[in-house]
């Protein structure tokens, strides 16, 4: 008999372990923060960066379950209809608290009783991750916007910071294979990134394949990141 | 006063769910940490609110908690149930077979967004409710049309209300509206349910190398919805490729092997295909899975029993009846099941006495259970009879099987079934053979009353003839039919119209899917709103 257990899969169990203790300590962070702000302690914006720090480390830690098990192939998307405007309330609620503590605003915006079909639970991890940088770098406002074009849903995120560096930006011209370097100095590894494109070419309808796009300008001035769902 | 039952082996866990529902005002709130321990708490009190982790450890699943708590009917409909998960839910969710959640939360999540999911169901569950109710009452017509109503609304539930829409559509039988529906929504994108019901569609109306097709489309583009794996072994036995059907069934389980029923169902098709070997290995699942389950059934006991006879271990066979005797104690089906299996067994160990015994055991239970057996379990019975000599008895359970199902191919290749495993399966054919050629006979006599326009005699013909075949669902199906060809002829009578909607009622109980029925409806409906108008 073989005994020898493959390092990945290890890894992903372990990955599970600490997700689940992860949450706890969310949680945990979560009442404490509740009754600081009860009594008045000052040291309440601490809390808000301990919570911020453990959400980020969760979405990593969605984003490698996912990947790997994309990797073994046993991710396939569940697509379904959705009312954006649910899915948009849903995201802007996960984020809210954490935004407003740093006096950033989040907006959502979406054309009125708009239905679309996709995986909501990969979508939702793609949003997720792109909000929770937007902490880091939006000054006063990020804005979440649904609207159609061209018989794609897209959904974008924008923000008022510096916007992404050049290497980072992503357009029709410059899409199809990623093939970023992982920047360990910087610590952007850029699997967030890689882990959307999977998640919009995991989209395909009528010969129409999902695709991202990352560019910098637009109303606020910041980065833009969109996903283009068929 | 909302009632809340928090199930999470990890008491952390339970504590800070239990702390988010107190900060939205919930006081009742009891907890679980087990799914065993959830199911109990289930039975004494009705809870509005489930929030159950997927995951319990050892013991119930969280799914099997919600299995067992539709199941039972712990667990009404308008009680919410949300399954906590710590990982990305697709899988479950599209290997999900007869029970749903109403949601599922990804963990950890905010206490915020727990309370607006809580919301946003009890307004769906609002909304679909009159829905649900015209469906319980077969009021298809009413059903279709609060669902426009809704969809017109452009409701936060708008899949639901489509899928629901689809199903109500299949019940109705209208099948070309059903098709064009599923085709409008697959237009839109590559909808799982959508795609599922355009390929029942064919299913239903007969289609079986289309359907086929359809099927044979969802998994190439998607392997891990599994419906699509039992609905096309559905199609592949109804094409006779047995087969290919246990290949298509041991893919899925390869794939998602806790799947209790699709274990059974794989174990009876490798069975009839004579793989006992994998048909050991199913039932041995399905005896594992059982443990937990609300599915756990005798057979899956009797079934393993006597494939391991099959694979030259019938010591092994015993035993397991034996463990399976103390799994039931106080259930007079399972244990009249374990007797006759048990009986078989020894037959096949050529232990004649010890065969004998099990039977009278066995005909002491059936005894007690006053004719009302159970077809799957007559149909063992019958064999035990032919096993230890008994044929009068055994022909007669085995006569009145085939002619309540004479026209039902699977029905009856469990009865040949039954005497190949006696070796004696020339004796089986014929037997099926003048039962069915008798009922035929008698069917056509009917028939040909009606052609001749006799129907007045052939009202009473089949009337009667429905009266010693209950169970028959031509019979059944045709005594509507003439009742309802004599009020078109001579008008609409209330007493006739009563009639014939008992036949149809039973015809739709024995076989929903029987092809004529929706062309029976029909007629109906015309009928009753000539009724109405007229």
């Amino acid at each position: 008999m073989d005994n020898k257990m493959n390092f990945a899969d290890i890894l992903a169990s372990t990955l599970h372990d600490t997700k689940n203790s992860l949450g706890v300590l969310l949680n945990n962070i979560d009442d404490i923060i509740v009754s600081c702000r009860e009594k008045n302690c000052d040291r309440h914006a601490e809390f808000y960066a301990m919570q911020y720090e453990i959400q980020r480390l969760n979405n990593s830690l969605i984003r490698l379950l996912s990947l790997y098990k994309a990797e073994k192939s046993q991710l396939s998307a569940n697509i379904d209809y959705q009312a954006i405007e649910d899915v948009l309330d849903e995201v802007a609620t996960t984020h809210e608290i954490l935004l407003n503590s740093r006096g950033i605003h989040l907006y959502t915006e979406s054309e009125e009783g708009l239905f679309w079909a996709f995986d909501r639970n990969l979508v939702a991890g793609v949003l997720d991750n792109v909000i929770n940088n937007a902490f880091r770098y939006a000054q006063n406002t990020v804005k979440i916007r649904a609207f159609t074009e061209n018989g794609y849903l897209v959904l974008q995120i924008e923000d008022d910071g510096r916007g992404y560096p050049p290497s980072m930006l992503i357009n029709e011209n410059k899409q199809p294979e990623f093939k970023q370097e992982i920047d360990f100095k910087t610590g952007s590894t850029g699997l967030g990134l890689y882990f959307s494109l999977m998640v919009a070419g995991m989209h395909v309808n009528n010969d129409k394949k999902g695709f991202i796009s990352v560019m910098n300008g637009g109303s606020l001035g910041g980065g833009i990141f969109s996903i283009y769902l068929p | 006063m909302k009632r809340v039952l928090v199930v999470d082996d990890f008491f952390n866990f339970r504590l800070t769910i239990k702390n988010m529902l107190r900060s939205f005002g919930i006081m009742y709130i009891d907890d679980a940490a087990s799914g065993e321990e959830a199911v109990r708490k289930l039975a004494l009190r009705r809870f509005d609110i489930v929030l159950c982790d997927y995951n319990l450890g050892s013991g119930k699943s969280g799914q099997q908690v919600l299995e067992e708590g539709k199941f039972r009917g712990y667990i009404g409909y308008s009680s919410i149930f949300i399954m906590i998960t710590a990982e990305n839910t697709a899988e479950m969710i599209m290997s999900a077979m007869e029970y749903q959640p109403d949601s599922y939360i990804m963990k950890p999540f905010a206490k915020e967004v727990l309370e607006k999911r809580i919301k946003n169901i009890a307004a769906k569950k609002e909304n679909i409710r009159d829905v649900e109710r015209a469906i319980l009452n077969k009021d298809f017509d009413s059903a279709l049309r609060i669902c426009d109503e809704l969809l017109a609304t452009n409701p936060g539930n708008l899949s639901e209300i489509m899928s629901l829409k689809g199903e109500v559509l299949l019940k109705k039988a209208d099948y070309p509206r059903a098709a064009d529906f599923y085709d409008k929504i697959m237009r839109m994108g590559n909808v799982g349910w959508a795609q599922l019901g355009r390929g029942r569609v064919e299913l239903l109306r007969g289609n079986y190398e289309r359907a086929k097709d359809i099927f044979e489309y969802i998994i190439s583009h998607n392997n891990k919805l599994m419906p699509a794996y039992d609905y096309l072994a559905e199609t592949l036995l109804k094409l006779n490729n047995a087969q290919e059907a246990q290949q298509i069934l041991m893919k899925a389980v390869n794939i998602s092997p806790r799947a209790l029923l699709r274990q059974k169902n794989l174990g009876n098709i490798a069975y009839r295909n004579e793989d006992f070997k994998t048909a050991e290995t199913s039932f041995k699942a399905a005896v594992e899975q059982g443990k937990n389950s609300c599915y756990k059934n005798s057979s899956d006991y009797t079934s393993l029993a006597k494939t391991l006879v099959h694979c030259d271990n019938a010591e092994e066979g015993l035993k397991v009846l034996g463990s399976a005797t103390k799994e039931f104690p106080n259930d007079n089906d399972a244990q009249l099941h374990l007797s006759v299996a048990e009986s078989f067994v020894y037959t096949k160990m050529n232990k004649i006495d010890e065969a004998k015994r099990s039977l009278t055991d066995a005909q002491k239970l059936a005894e007690n259970m006053q004719g009302d057996i159970p077809s799957h379990l007559a149909l063992d019975l019958a064999q035990a009879y032919f096993l230890t000599g008994n044929e009068e008895k055994g022909e007669a359970i085995i006569k009145n099987i085939v002619s309540s199902n004479h026209d039902n191919e699977k029905a009856l290749d469990d009865v040949r079934m039954i005497f190949r495993d006696m070796g004696m399966t020339d004796k089986g054919d014929a037997l099926i053979k003048t039962t069915r050629d008798e009922i035929i006979r008698l069917n056509n006599e009917g028939v040909k009353l009606a052609q001749e326009g006799r129907l007045t005699e052939a009202i009473a013909y089949f009337e009667k003839a429905a009266g010693q075949l209950p169970d028959n669902k031509i019979i059944n199906a045709n005594a509507a039919q003439v009742l309802m060809l004599y009020m078109r002829e001579t008008g609409v009578n209330n007493e006739y119209l009563a009639r014939a909607k008992s036949y149809l009622d039973k015809v739709r109980k024995i076989d929903e899917n029987y092809a004529d029925l929706a062309a029976l409806l029909v007629m109906y409906r015309d009928l009753c709103t000539e009724e109405q108008y007229g």
